[in-house]
């Protein structure tokens, strides 16, 4: 009884349920040495190979030596005709063939079974067979792989093929030798082989288009048996449309319509998923596709509903109109027992449906929330949130009822995780805030809200930074004041820093709430924590002196700089003291993240390049760093993005990437060598100026064998006597030693000629001069950098129309970062204000101002303030 | 070894089995000779050179064998030692037509009888002259002298000449392995 009452204890404790917990690696190995003993108790010695499993499929670390000798051990079962201890040597062998020496032992063993009389054993020892076999030893099982594959046995066929797709990525070249024999299986009359079967011949065929779209035509003709076999086909022939970007006439389109009228309803759904996922289709392709799915909708099987409504939900705003023609069934399936379903219908109708709806929907939608699981509530989120900026007016609705999901996660199971779910509805409101100006103010009250009961400092302390920048901006910015001094109180020391220098951006930027913020601030003086301390000392002091310039530039605005190159320019001046003063404007400035995931919002599909973009400059100021010729250049100011100077098939590929220094261009060429019977050696970029600039140095590229890219670089220096002339045009050539070479062993001849190849031009711009820089508060830095240099001109543009094309074209055109979202052209509006910043080369801040009115054509007033005259001037200059 | 075991034995319904390891440098017909002990149903026809080892099994009058064929080639030799351990008697086949090898099998010998498991242990060792009916092939007796059989002293060995194809003088070392373990096990 009380053994019985233990047991209940521990298994609620969950202890003691699994009977390998606890298992000793050591002992468990020692045991092993039982597979040696004859006879051989098969019972037991599969009850030793289990624990070897679990422990190596645990991650327990087994070294070399003792898995050889395990494995050496285990070997000796093959004396015993259990079969139930085979399989289970079967498995063995394969979790152990990278952890053991020699495994090619149990060849002939396994060879043996695989063509022996024993069903039991064939398939499972080709398995493991083709998991020990290296490309090799391939050669001397090929003979059975080949039996095997064409064997009457439908199991040892299917094992036999998808061992081969494994063995493929080892040693392909002998795989592809039995293209025959995986023909042969290709016709069987077993589903299973008839599909890996297809699977096989499509691997060999892989790279051959021409092959692929034979497989295709073939088994498209004659009809297959195997459902699978159909929805491989189906996937291979929209692989081929889209690497053909054929029209829908051709035959594979028609194939995969076809396949919509077929009887199985994975080959139907997997036809309708094809087309419904094609880019560029018409309605009327659409609509038999769209029109399964619709079907599906309303089936009585549950998987089906839900791959219908996934899929649905998935285009839905790729092809609303088409969506919408499902909205009745999807309206049915609000109601479905499956949240999922549900879920993923109310969505659905979310994206496609009308503004009027969307109340309804909402209401719907509430009544399960909590029912389903975080991650379709994040399906819901961003549902809302795509909502929110199709229709800004809903906002109120919508963003009420992101605040109470907000707030019943709060109370309900607060401690349960559910970060990324909240992460996902504070990103959807800031979203929202960013978009949509008229919700502003009810979207920081509900964030207020959520700050007063948040367990995660990372969203705390992202809500607390927004509250500083936008909440002074407000017209009663006093009422955030105390939900931030509330974190001052009662949070821990991240958050305490972080509503430390939320408080002075108030303090700030609204004089009249300046005396009471230095109050709250001095509390903090003695805070526990030294980061809160040193924040609010720092900042009380500033606000002290009163002083606009100081608190624009320490306060609203944030530095500007790359935090890598500002450490490595720290290191460099702590290792070599000198007299003069840290010189914050020889540190390289900061790319924009922000701004490239503002565009990255557009396509998606620029995102992962800028992300790499963020570090690039670092990476560039080292490698030039290294070079000797460059030593004496200072700093480097700005890395252009690379531009093509060549087509891209063309004998030799060359990219330029300008690198600003203060006075000077250095030019980097990427050069690919294309041709594989040539090396190039002593490469150059033979550069004709304009007028005023002058090449200093050549840095050739050593030798450029086949297909390695190589770097050459040519450095220039900017006028002198005139500094407001810096833009130019360069003409480019190619310079090098031609070496023919044996394209096989890469031997370079002895002679070579010299050769040249003519590039296309580069051209330096205004925008190689300016680095972006974000000013949160643009109207603080205005008045910062004061009317010293100020330049102002009125030009018509005349061949924008629109006031977004002209915003867009000035913001490419000055390569500048445009400030406080005034690159967002508000709707319906005739007249704009557009703010740009940026620093100018030589470390000078630059703002523009450019007022944009809109009557016919678009008629400019652009503003130009800069620390620098020249810069002024330049830059005004520019615009003409 | 159960009781039932035991009685079964002792009737004749059951044999005792002995596991024997089967040795020699490649192509001498280690796998073939094994094949052609075997009962005739159980035959292969054809023979491939063995990749590591397989596991065999056949009966003679009064022992169940379960022999472990190894591989003969060079790069698997060295794996033999991990089957010595638990091996009743060795079967050592020398391709006696191969002349220029016979001091190759000499130096695998010579491994295999320094090596810790043989060497404390009195195991029988049954040599095979296989290929007798080659031409150039040499007499039992002159391989044996080659190999330099005589030295073993501490171990029974015995040579017979066979024909792994015809199954010659197969027979007649097998009766003498079983001999050997039987009266080893009085």
């Amino acid at each position: 009884m009380l053994g019985l009452r233990r047991d209940k204890k521990d298994e609620e404790d969950g202890f003691s349920l699994n009977p390998f917990n606890n298992l000793e690696k050591t002992s468990v190995l020692q045991e092993a040495r039982t597979f040696n003993e004859t006879p051989i108790n098969p019972r037991k010695c599969c009850h030793i190979l289990t624990k070897v499993l679990y422990l190596i499929n645990q991650g327990e670390h087994i070294a070399t030596t003792e898995a050889t000798e395990t494995f050496f051990a285990m070997t000796k079962l093959f004396q015993s005709q259990d079969v139930t201890l085979r399989r289970m040597v079967y498995l063995t062998i394969k979790e152990m063939a990278d952890l053991a020496e020699d495994v090619i032992i149990v060849t002939s063993s396994l060879t043996k079974d695989m063509t022996g009389k024993e069903d039991m054993y064939r398939a499972a020892a080709i398995r493991a067979l083709c998991r020990i076999t290296d490309s090799t030893m391939l050669q001397s099982i090929e003979r059975y792989m080949k039996q095997a594959i064409v064997d009457r046995n439908p199991s040892v066929s299917s094992a036999a093929l998808t061992s081969s797709l494994h063995l493929m990525r080892s040693s392909g070249d002998v795989v592809k030798r039995w293209v025959n024999e995986a023909a042969e299986a290709a016709s069987s009359d077993n589903i299973m082989v008839q599909y890996h079967a297809i699977g096989v011949l499509y691997h060999i065929k892989k790279t051959d288009r021409l092959g692929v779209s034979k497989l295709v035509s073939k088994f498209t003709k004659q009809s297959l048996r195997s459902p699978y076999a159909y929805c491989l086909l189906i996937r291979i022939a929209t692989k081929l449309l889209e690497e053909e970007s054929e029209g829908r006439d051709s035959p594979l389109f028609d194939f995969i319509e076809t396949c919509l009228r077929h009887k199985s309803e994975l080959v139907i759904y997997e036809a309708a998923h094809a087309i419904v996922n094609m880019p560029n289709t018409s309605a009327r392709e659409l609509a038999p596709a769209i029109s399964v799915l619709q079907l599906f909708c309303s089936s009585p099987k549950p998987t089906l509903r839900f791959a219908a409504v996934r899929t649905l939900n998935k285009v839905a705003m790729k092809h609303p109109a088409a969506v919408a023609a499902c909205n009745l069934d999807l309206e049915n399936l609000i109601t479905d027992v499956n949240r999922s379903i549900a879920t993923l219908a109310i969505t659905t109708l979310l994206k496609t449906g009308s503004e009027s709806s969307v109340d309804r929907l909402m209401k719907q939608i509430s009544t399960f929330m909590s029912e389903i699981s975080d991650e379709f509530k994040i399906v819901v989120v961003q549902a809302i949130r795509s909502l929110c900026l199709k229709f800004p007016r809903k906002h109120g609705v919508l963003m009420n009822f992101l605040a109470s999901m907000l707030r019943d996660e709060n109370s309900s199971n607060s401690s349960q995780g559910g970060f990324d779910y909240k992460r996902a509805i504070v990103d959807s409101l800031i979203g929202i805030i960013e978009e949509n100006p008229d919700a502003k103010e009810a979207g920081l009250a509900h964030l207020c809200e959520f700050i007063e009961d948040c367990e995660h400092t990372v969203l705390a302390t992202r809500i607390l930074h927004l509250l500083g920048r936008e909440g002074p901006r407000t017209p009663s910015p006093s009422k955030y004041i105390r939900f931030i001094y509330n974190r001052v109180i009662l949070e821990n020391s991240a958050v305490r820093a972080a509503a430390v220098s939320a408080l002075a951006k108030f303090g700030a930027h609204c004089e009249e709430l300046m005396p009471s913020v230095v109050v709250l601030l001095s509390r903090s003086l003695l805070d526990t924590d030294d980061e809160v301390r040193d924040r609010a000392t720092f900042y009380l002091n500033v606000l002290k002196q009163g002083n606009k310039a100081l608190n624009s530039a320490y306060i609203l605005n944030g530095l500007n700089v790359s935090v890598v190159g500002l450490e490595r320019a720290l290191h460099s001046y702590t290792l070599e003291p000198s007299e003069t003063q840290f010189d914050m404007k020889s540190v390289p400035l900061a790319t924009q993240p922000l701004a490239e995931q503002k565009t990255a919002e557009v396509t998606p599909a620029a995102k992962a390049p800028d992300k790499v973009a963020a570090t690039r400059q670092d990476i560039y100021a080292e490698q030039l760093a290294a070079i000797p010729e460059f030593q004496g250049l200072g700093p480097l100011f700005k890395s252009s993005a690379a531009v093509q100077l060549t087509e891209s098939e063309t004998e030799y590929v060359v990219r330029c990437i300008k690198h600003t220094f203060t006075n000077h261009i250095v030019f980097q060429f990427d050069c690919t060598n294309t041709l594989n019977d040539q090396i190039l050696e002593n490469v150059t970029v033979q550069m004709e100026p304009t007028e005023g600039f002058e090449v200093l140095s050549y840095v050739p590229a050593a030798s450029l064998p086949y297909g390695q890219p190589g770097i050459t670089y040519t450095c220039v220096a900017l006028p002198e006597d005139d500094p407001t002339s810096v833009i130019g045009t360069f003409s480019n050539t190619l310079k090098f030693l031609v070496k023919d070479c044996d394209p096989n062993t890469g031997e370079p001849d002895e002679e070579g000629y010299e050769d040249e190849y003519v590039l296309e031009d580069v051209e330096v711009t205004i925008s190689d001069h300016i680095q972006k820089v974000l000013k949160p508060n643009f109207a603080a830095s205005w008045d910062e950098v004061g009317e010293d240099y100020q330049m102002e001109d009125t030009y018509a543009l005349s061949t924008v129309k629109t006031l977004e094309d002209a915003v867009k074209n000035i913001v490419d055109h000055m390569g500048m970062q445009p400030c406080e979202r005034s690159d967002k052209v508000p709707a319906d509006k005739s007249a704009h204000t557009l703010f740009l910043a940026g620093v100018y080369r030589g470390g000078h801040d630059v703002l523009v101002r450019a007022r944009l009115a809109v009557d016919d054509g678009v008629t400019m007033q652009i503003t130009v303030r800069s620390t620098d005259e020249t810069a002024a001037e330049v830059i005004s200059a520019s615009v003409g | 070894m159960g009781f039932f075991d035991t009685l079964a034995r002792w009737l004749g319904m059951k044999k005792k089995e002995v596991n024997v390891i089967c040795v020699g440098l490649d192509n001498s017909g280690k796998t073939t000779i094994i094949n052609k002990l075997k009962p005739q149903n159980a035959q292969q026809s054809d023979i491939v050179p063995t990749i590591g080892f397989t596991v065999e099994k056949f009966a003679s009058a009064s022992l169940s064998f379960t022999v472990f064929d190894m591989s003969g080639q060079g790069r698997y030799r060295n794996l033999w030692e991990h089957y010595y351990k638990d091996a009743q008697a060795i079967i050592f086949v020398i391709d006696s037509s191969d002349k220029l090898r016979m001091v190759v099998a000499k130096d695998e010998l010579e491994q295999l009888l320094n090596n810790q498991d043989i060497l404390s242990k009195r195991i029988p060792i049954l040599f095979y002259a296989n290929k007798m009916d080659m031409k150039e092939s040499l007499s039992a007796v002159k391989v044996s002298q080659m190999m330099g059989l005589e030295a073993i002293k501490d171990k029974p060995w015995h040579i017979c000449a066979s024909n792994a194809i015809t199954g010659e003088g197969l027979p007649e070392g097998v009766e003498w392995v079983t001999d050997q373990i039987r009266s080893m096990k009085k």
